[in-house]
């Protein structure tokens, strides 16, 4: 199903694995969330973007060694896994949920990422759960 | 601590589906602790049943609490008027907290949200292991303190079988072996004169086998 509106994406992030530059959301409307570190993602805040209206939530975190907290990003990807599997159930589609290793420094990869997320919506479609009453 | 986990969301959506009013009811002992049904677990839950209802285009409105225990009249209490505005109630709390609930609230729908599994311990963070099997007659002192009753897969109270091997058990290489744990751990505190002593028969009347088991203190009753 095609998103008419730009699709809405929510994007969680560590202080270590973002900047925000201009032009890096062309083609969609972002909300992002800072977090002092990755192990800060929880099911619970993932799931609420999704019912604040996000067809896509992206966390972006450090790599696994990188972390500096030690285990940060292994916590959050187990907790987007969880997630996913959620969204599955419930037929929302676990792969409008993914989590990445990047970092502050380098925004070319991120600005990848979006441009993917944004064309990959074109084929899983607008958030499910909105459609009936937003 | 009793341990429990989710049900399957689909099944639970199963169950609220004739629902308009839903109050999530947590309990906050527990099955908090093997995260299944404290605050968090109440909130993503809601969360999910929100965001599934929706999908499907259909209303739903829910309430979510957590109360301290629900197999406690005077925590339950707190939950009254919380029950009084929702059509019906899903417990996140073990079986006897869903029978206390809807031995509590006779005319209102407790729905079980959780399978309660055992009683157990955290081995370590996210690791519940199944300890305790409630038997009524409890030999822990003669068996240094470790359950083969519950821990062994055979029940078998007078030694290892021929499976015990390395240390764990033949069922899985992954279960240690109960008697393996029972004589080392009797060896360390120098009792293994217990290990010469033959146990009989477990009478079972004590434990479930009997039919269900009614706790009576005298001394507690008006
Ligand atoms: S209701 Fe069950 S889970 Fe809750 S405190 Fe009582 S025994 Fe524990
Ligand atoms: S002997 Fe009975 S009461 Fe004691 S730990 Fe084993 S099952 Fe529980």
């Amino acid at each position: 199903m095609k998103i008419n509106n730009a699709p809405k994406l929510t994007l969680f992030h560590c202080l270590n694995s973002f900047e925000e530059t201009n032009s890096m959301f062309d083609g969609c409307t972002i909300k992002t969330v800072k977090m002092a570190c990755s192990s800060m993602t929880k099911d619970i805040h993932l799931l609420k973007a999704f019912e604040s209206g996000a067809d896509a939530v992206l966390v972006l975190v450090c790599q696994e060694k990188d972390c500096r907290y030690a285990e940060g990003s292994i916590r959050a990807k187990k907790r987007v896994d969880y997630v996913k599997t959620i969204l599955d159930d419930i037929g929302m589609d676990g792969r409008r949920l993914n989590i990445f290793n990047t970092t502050a420094k380098d925004s070319g990869p991120i600005k990848d990422i979006i441009k993917t997320t944004i064309s990959e919506l074109e084929t899983i479609g607008p958030n499910p759960a909105l459609n009936h009453f937003n | 601590m009793i341990t429990a986990s989710q049900k399957p969301i689909n099944e639970i959506i199963e169950l609220v589906e004739p629902y308009k009013k839903l109050l999530i009811l947590g309990c906050g002992t527990c099955v908090k602790t093997c995260f299944a049904g404290g605050e968090d677990e109440v909130a993503v839950l809601a969360s999910v049943l929100r965001l599934s209802f929706k999908k499907m285009a259909r209303p739903i409105e829910i309430e979510e609490l957590t109360i301290e225990r629900q197999c406690e009249n005077e925590f339950i209490q707190e939950a009254s008027p919380g029950i009084a505005r929702n059509d019906a109630i899903l417990s996140l709390a073990c079986g006897a907290g869903v029978q206390a609930m809807a031995k509590r609230f006779a005319k209102e729908v407790v729905l079980p949200g959780l399978n309660t599994t055992f009683i157990g311990i955290q081995e370590s963070h996210g690791v519940f292991t199944e300890e305790c099997s409630g038997c009524g007659d409890c030999s822990l002192a003669t068996f240094g303190g470790i359950c083969p009753v519950t821990r062994c897969a055979k029940k078998l109270l007078n030694g290892p079988c021929g499976g015990s091997q390395k240390g764990f058990c033949e069922i899985d290489p992954d279960t240690q072996c109960a008697w393996h744990l029972i004589i080392e751990r009797l060896t360390t505190l120098k009792q293994q004169d217990n290990l010469k002593t033959y146990i009989p028969p477990k009478n079972w009347n004590t434990s479930l086998s009997g039919g269900p088991r009614k706790l009576i203190r005298e001394d507690h009753i008006i």
